[in-house]
């Protein structure tokens, strides 16, 4: 995914004859929708974060103030921290699996390959609520984590059995593990997709000249992957900023502020406390992170600064 | 390349800088006006449908509900109910939405207190009921402390004053659950007094019974039993002024002192480990099963528990500090109906909730096991457990010692100490710490109030 | 060229991480069934007493309307954008690719306020809208990187043969793009049909046009304590979307692996 804006054609290459302003009418209706109910209630977002409004009475000017809340609020920039946290979950984690299964794959020749992708993506598909309740059964105090970790406590281990989405330690990495879960899927759909555009030769060379599963891969599909690792990240780094029905459905930010979540705050201060500003002025926030995040992953795909495009 | 971008976006905050005023500011707000006629003449409405949002899904009060609506429409083939049920905190979750939304639904159960009632009302969303209680006669029928509880000045700053806004159908008390099969077993009498209560607690722990089982997920549960402990420790009087906001603090020695006995049943294993893990509405569920000797909690499982365990369980108010004092607990009345400013069918609202909070709907309550906010006129409890909530819930009334909830104080309560409640009971905060997060959200919302 | 023992060590991890995708779905499906004495009688309870089938028609109408008004909308967007090359397209890419940053919950707080002041909520337009929108950030990006990638050549062939722009994109350029076209159905179908918190803002008093994501989290708010219950829930709401994928997914990895993502 580009940042860039494509470098106009020279005149002459575009076809003689077609009408230039053609173009508009096309874009034309998607523009009205895309501005009408996105870029307006954007606006309209950033308008009401300058205010102190309960939803209810009128509101007045706040300036920047919820901005400043925003940052220095200790629950509100935890939740931040969190998201940072869960971005690891949702982004790093789901790549590097990923990479290994696609390694597998390009080397050896899989059986029922087709099952395999289809089976793995499937978590992508299943509605985010619908994932929630089948998590917390499986984090539940009779659940499987725990009934195998108890069966480990047996066999002498220490009991590591515990209420994995109300423990204050464990409860954000939990909610990570469904993200990682969930997002291994897309990245390696994206990255087999990739790998099948390697010409076969340069494997052939690379084991032609002794390298080993490591080397090839760093070598060979690595670097003709940036690109779909850059989506990749992309994706799935904007699915655990976004994250709100996973927290909302599991955890409601608990134990304490442990697993509040930006996009869950929003919601809650909006419509719960009543702190319709400061909601907007944190949506805001999250829409600069999600928009600093895209073009930074975007950057780091498009290689180094001054390298040909 | 960004520069159209940016010209754009200029462009639209300029344009929205024109058209906008402050939010909230041109919205010119109708509600919140009492009617000034009144009709009882339900049958004369025509066809109407009535939309009731409850929080009444748990199996006794459910059947309660759902009894009084089929009743209501046998009496007016004219009124069909809709009833949307959700759960108590999908409620509270959506309720706020919905009432400032365009087409509220009629007839409402909004909590009390200053988080939820005194902000509707102020907001005008609710319809005060003064001119239906002149017809029906609602303050007549219940006791003042109660009526005080579902009324609100008109700017929201100050409960029990004002019109009334609401009817509540049952009455509430947070007290303790008893397996009295464990009990005998360890050999222990039902305390009567708070130090024997405690000391029961730890003769459980000695003989590797869990104390007390509890589910605090969703933070609401710690407060209650923090509400319990803070009643028995800084008295009633101080804990209804602290709550209405009318003189206290949350760092009070006696508040932090209960705070700390918290935290202490927490650290001893009175409570199961994974507490903050299990759902509120999984305790009674886990109780049933035999888990705890104890379980602290609302009047709204017995009628379910009943059902369960039979003459196993019982319940009884918190013991008071010397054996024969008058009890002290949280609770009041369950969430009152109220009547949406917005509805196109007020009267016939009024009439739903005369009807459901009528003697006969008193009866109904006790039929279903649930603990009317009325003393019923021809029916008595018959299951043992019910028949210790009545006794309960009668001797508290006796004695004036029933206090608030404390989540009534501010609408940010349930975070600022329900979630240092959970820290403290995972023993990762101090007492002192838990309540000034508390009294710092307090003193905000008492400021802006 | 490859050992035997890695190849064998090789289809292990793949097995094993297969299970883990599968395990939850396993489980749901085992505690619905409240396996080893299955209860069929489950899915029916639930399907009752959670109005499921209103709910899902309620999703049906929302997704349907939003994919097709989406997908029409995209694909002509695309097209300008990635074909037509006009006079400020650049920018208008730029404006269309920083709505794809722009997450529901930067917007959802004014899109109830002021949705509801036009008295858009709790009504299907309320969700539908903003949702097209969304689809279309997408899709003016998607479409116009498949777009891009056809051959100038073949632009050129069809205006030769006297086709308007019109005529070839419909024609020409929507047929041969059907694995790109499929894919992105297939991804704002399943957006729009997971969708959670806007219909949780916008939907929030009328039950009758309530989504079933938003649906099962009110089931559970209410019957938090019978797994059984929940899980037949939660599947009875994934299961035409996950339908939809077995069915098309053929299709949407030959998208994928034909490289629309190719910028």
């Amino acid at each position: 995914m580009s940042l860039r804006t494509p470098r106009a054609r020279p005149p002459h290459a575009r076809p003689p004859g077609e009408p230039r302003t053609i173009g508009w009418l096309y874009v034309l209706p998607a523009l009205l929708v895309y501005a009408v109910f996105l870029l307006w209630p954007l606006v309209r977002g950033v308008w009401f974060s300058l205010y102190d409004w309960d939803g209810v009475s009128a509101g007045t000017w706040a300036g920047l103030s919820n901005y400043a809340e925003t940052l220095t609020d200790p629950s509100l920039r935890a939740a931040f921290g969190h998201a940072l946290i869960l971005a690891v979950f949702y982004a790093i984690v789901p790549c590097l699996i990923a990479f290994v299964l696609v390694a597998i794959i390009s080397r050896t020749r899989v059986r029922g390959l087709a099952v395999f992708r289809t089976v793995l993506f499937l978590p992508q598909v299943v509605a985010m609520v619908a994932v929630a309740v089948a998590w917390q059964w499986v984090y539940s105090a009779d659940g499987p984590v725990n009934t195998v970790l108890r069966g480990l406590h047996r066999l002498g281990l220490p009991d590591w059995s515990r209420g994995w989405l109300g423990d204050f330690t464990f409860a954000l990495p939990a909610v990570g593990l469904i993200g990682t879960w969930v997002e291994i899927g897309l990245a390696m759909v994206l990255f087999l997709a990739g790998v099948q555009k390697i010409p076969r030769e340069l494997f052939e060379a690379a084991r032609i000249d002794g390298a080993g599963p490591v080397r090839e891969f760093l070598a060979v599909t690595l670097p003709a992957l940036r690109r779909e690792l850059a989506v990749a990240l992309t994706l799935t780094t904007i699915a655990a900023l976004r994250n709100f029905d996973l927290v909302y459905i599991t955890t409601k930010g608990g134990p304490g502020d442990s697993t509040k979540v930006p996009a869950y705050e929003v919601y809650n201060r909006a419509f719960n406390t009543g702190e319709v500003g400061l909601a907007c002025a944190i949506g805001v926030t999250l829409a600069v992170l999600v928009f600093a995040v895209t073009a930074a992953v975007g950057r780091l795909a498009e290689g180094r600064p001054g390298e040909a495009p | 390349m960004l520069k159209p971008v940016g010209r754009l976006l200029a462009a639209s905050v300029l344009v929205a800088g024109a058209v906008a005023c402050a939010p909230g500011a041109d919205g010119g707000r109708p509600g919140g006006r009492a009617p000034s006629e009144v009709s009882t003449e339900v049958a004369k409405a025509g066809q109407v449908t009535l939309t009731v949002w409850d929080q009444e899904v748990q199996g006794g009060q459910r059947a309660q509900i759902e009894r009084l609506n089929a009743g209501f429409q046998a009496k007016y083939p004219n009124v069909r109910i809709h009833r949307v049920a959700r759960s108590f905190s999908d409620l509270q979750k959506t309720l706020r939405l919905a009432l400032s939304g365009g087409d509220p639904p009629d007839v409402v159960q909004a909590n009390q207190g200053y988080a939820s009632m005194g902000q509707f009302v102020k907001a005008g969303m609710l319809l005060p009921l003064t001119p239906y209680d002149r017809v029906y006669g609602w303050r007549k029928r219940y006791p003042k402390a109660l009526t005080d509880l579902n009324s609100v000045s008109p700017d929201g700053r100050s409960i029990g004053t004002g019109d009334l806004y609401g009817v509540s159908l049952n009455g509430e008390i947070v007290g303790i659950y008893v397996n009295r099969e464990k009990l005998a077993r360890l050999g222990i009498g039902p305390p009567r007094t708070w130090a024997e209560f405690e000391r029961a607690l730890a003769a459980a722990k000695g003989k590797g019974e869990l104390p007390v089982v509890f589910g605090n997920l969703e933070k609401l549960p710690a407060m209650q039993t923090y509400g319990v402990i803070q009643d028995q420790l800084a008295g009633k009087d101080p804990v209804r002024s602290l709550i209405f906001g009318t003189g206290g603090k949350w760092t009070d020695g006696p508040n932090v002192q209960a705070a700390r006995t918290l935290a202490d049943w927490a650290e001893r294993g009175y409570f199961n480990k994974d507490a903050n893990a299990v759902k509120w509405d999984d305790t009674p569920v886990d109780f049933a099963k035999g888990q705890g000797v104890f379980m602290i909690g609302g009047n709204w499982w017995a009628a379910d528990l009943q059902k369960k365990m039979g003459a196993k369980a019982g319940f009884m108010a918190p013991p008071p500090a010397q054996a024969g004092a008058p009890p002290t607990t949280m609770g009041g009345e369950s969430l009152p109906f109220s009547i949406t400013s917005k509805s196109r069918h007020p009267d016939v609202a009024a009439a739903y909730i005369d009807y459901i909070t009528s003697p006969q709907a008193m009866d109904v309550s006790v039929e279903t096991g649930n603990l009317p906010a009325l003393a019923a006129p021809s029916k008595r409890p018959e299951g043992a457990l019910t028949k210790d909530v009545a006794a309960a819930w009668a001797e508290l009334s006796k004695g004036d010692g029933i206090t608030p909830y404390i989540d009534y104080a501010t609408p940010g309560l349930a975070d600022t100490l329900g979630g240092p409640l959970q820290e403290l009971i995972a023993g990762r905060t101090t007492p002192e710490k838990a309540l000034e997060a508390a009294q710092r959200d307090y003193e905000e919302f008492l400021k802006g109030k | 060229m490859i050992s035997a023992r890695e190849r064998w060590l090789n289809h292990a991890i793949l097995v094993v991480f297969a299970v883990i995708a599968l395990f939850p779905m396993i489980g749901v499906v085992a505690t619905a069934l409240s396996l080893p004495d299955a209860d069929p009688g489950v899915f029916a309870d639930a399907w009752r007493e959670g109005h499921f089938a209103l709910y899902l028609r309620n999703s049906l109408i929302v997704s349907t309307v939003t994919v097709v008004a989406g997908t029409l909308l995209s694909i002509t967007a695309g097209y300008a954008l990635g074909a037509l090359r006009f006079r400020g397209s650049g920018p208008l890419f730029l404006l269309f690719l920083a709505g794809l940053t722009i997450p529901t919950e930067a917007v959802v707080v004014p899109l109830y306020f002021d949705l509801r002041s036009a008295g858009l909520d709790n009504t299907y337009a309320g969700v539908i809208l903003p949702q097209t929108a969304q689809s279309v950030a997408f899709g003016a990006f998607w479409m116009r990187a498949y777009f891009r990638g056809v051959p100038r050549s073949l632009l050129e062939a069809a205006r030769m043969d006297g086709a308007s722009s019109w005529t070839t994109l419909w024609r020409v350029l929507v047929p041969m793009g059907r694995p790109a076209i499929l894919t992105m159905v297939v991804l704002t179908s399943m957006w729009t049909w997971n969708e959670f918190l806007l219909p949780l803002v916008i939907l929030n008093a009328d039950d009758g046009v309530r989504t079933a994501p938003l649906g099962l989290s009110f089931f559970q708010g209410g019957h938090q304590t019978d797994y059984a219950l929940l899980m037949a829930g939660a599947l009875i709401i994934a299961a035409p979307i996950v339908a939809v994928y077995l069915f098309l997914q053929r299709h949407f990895i030959a998208g994928m692996l034909s490289g629309a993502i190719k910028e």
